[in-house]
């Protein structure tokens, strides 16, 4: 058993009268790929938003590399506070929607924060960045503008922009649910390598092809709880709970379980 | 009939207005803005004192006429103590006025960013700051420009108020010459082309800048320029 490598403790989250989060405790050991499935609205994305603080959740704390943010308030002290930017760029965020940066090409989007954040020099930082987009297959690209690229171009371009920063933990909501059905490939074939690489993950994503062969843990989500959790080709085959078998039925997945 | 001569004796003399006019609405801009600039922020701060004061400040001098600020600010400020000549109390009255309209476009501009990119720029570890001056602050330029030019030349035609206050620029020296000439016309038509020219220039310049800064970003995409091309052309 290898040692907690992210411990995320008894998160709460309410928006107005919803519970958005409700308890949710998670181990996540180092190299690990946990795939965090749900229907819509039931706060899957609020973790990874409530991880790194994003959306501070009301209470509950995040540890990650012996570093603690949070309480059971939710209010930060201090040092958390001063803290949280750090710890926040210890944690690489890949969003649904890309959040490019469309007034920086493509080389400087992975420049800036290595700059801004990391204080690395530009002789230091543009090689990085050249290596990281050849690593997403953009290195054509780099001086294109953001606003060319195709939708896959722009998640390569944000997931490059976030692995500059030398993250120890990658957190990915819906990274290919806003990409058309033939660009979905080749930001899922990125995010292999990252496995392969032994990148620990949590990633909120509906391809559940992708989550029972790459996930070590498959997580789901419903009403803001953890209903059930455990390995892919378990908890994908033989759902303990109704609420997962119902999403499971929805997401109309036979075919799928025949071919694993 | 116009009276030529009148351009040729009191030229000199309106144009030494209008170096005037253009000195006070350089220094009011140019305190306007970056005032603005810090109005729009603190509005959003999340300190409740300082987002308090900025938003009193807006308010209060959006909400009021401008000849009053300028009365305001020239006839309250000597009770404080604070003797400035009538041109300095022109230029602050100016800034001020100017800049509660600068920061609500800017405070416009930044919420027109896409919130997205805010939160792409704190996941990655930026501080408020550091995500507002290299994230969103860049994008605002090209959406804050047009309305930005507008309040510039209103403030710049704003600026002859300041003739009610004894300051001696373009629109005060028009109405000495106009009471020395009996010719309002031929004065006010200077006074008129002088307001007009200064104002043309500047929004000339500020639609060079905007198609610089909405090109800047499209300057790889080599296929849309070459069809309008070749629309302008009627192929």
């Amino acid at each position: 058993m290898k040692s907690i490598f992210l411990e995320i403790k008894e998160l709460n989250k309410k928006f107005g009268p919803i519970n958005a989060l409700k308890n949710v405790s998670l181990n996540i050991s180092q190299g690990e790929v946990i795939c965090i499935i749900g229907p819509s609205g039931c706060g899957k994305s609020t973790l990874l938003r409530a991880i790194n603080w994003l959306t501070p959740p009301d209470s509950g704390m995040v540890k990650l590399e012996g570093k603690i943010i949070g309480s059971e308030n939710g209010k930060l002290s201090i040092e958390q506070s001063k803290l949280l930017n750090d710890f926040r760029a210890r944690m690489g965020m890949v969003f649904q929607q890309f959040n490019v940066w469309p007034h920086l090409n493509v080389l400087e989007n992975v420049i800036k924060a290595q700059i801004v954040v990391a204080k690395r020099s530009r002789e230091v930082a543009e090689p990085k960045a050249i290596k990281i987009l050849s690593d997403v297959g953009l290195k054509d690209k780099i001086d294109e503008w953001p606003d060319n690229l195709s939708g896959g171009q722009k998640q390569r371009l944000a997931i490059a922009r976030s692995l500059a920063m030398d993250p120890v933990l990658m957190l990915l909501d819906e990274p290919t649910s806003a990409l058309d059905p033939e660009l979905v490939g080749e930001v899922l074939s990125v995010l292999r390598n990252l496995v392969n690489e032994g990148m620990t993950m949590l990633i909120v994503t509906h391809e559940l092809g992708f989550a029972s062969k790459f996930g070590d843990r498959i997580v789901f989500m419903d009403g803001g709880e953890i209903i059930e959790e455990g390995a892919p080709n378990i908890i994908l085959k033989s759902p303990k709970t109704d609420r997962l078998k119902l999403f499971l039925e929805k997401l109309d997945i036979t075919s799928l379980k025949e071919k694993h | 009939m116009l009276e030529y001569q009148i351009f040729f004796d009191y030229g000199p003399m309106i144009l030494l207005g209008f170096w005037l006019t253009l000195k006070i609405v350089v220094c009011a801009i140019a305190l306007g803005i970056p005032l603005g600039l810090f109005l729009a922020l603190g509005r959003r701060s999340n300190f409740e004192i300082i987002s308090f004061i900025s938003t009193s400040f807006i308010e209060l001098f959006r909400n009021t006429p401008f000849i009053i600020q300028v009365f305001l600010f020239y006839y309250v400020l000597p009770f404080y103590g604070l003797r400035l000549s009538a041109e300095y109390v022109g230029i602050l009255a100016l800034a001020a006025f100017g800049s509660a309209y600068f920061a609500e476009i800017i405070r416009a501009g930044i919420d027109a960013v896409p919130k997205g990119q805010l939160e792409s720029a704190r996941a990655i570890g930026m501080s408020d700051w550091q995500a507002m001056k290299n994230i969103i602050l860049p994008q605002t330029i090209s959406i804050v420009l047009p309305p930005l030019t507008n309040q510039t030349l209103t403030l710049i035609k704003e600026s002859a108020v300041l003739s009610t206050i004894t300051v001696h620029e373009l629109t005060m020296t028009g109405l000495m010459v106009q009471g020395e000439t009996f010719r309002p016309f031929e004065v006010f038509i200077m006074v008129a082309l002088l307001y007009w020219a200064l104002n043309e220039t500047i929004a000339t310049i500020m639609r060079k800048l905007e198609k610089k800064f909405s090109k800047d970003r499209k300057k790889t995409d080599t296929t849309k320029p070459r069809i309008k091309n070749l629309q302008r052309k009627g192929l």
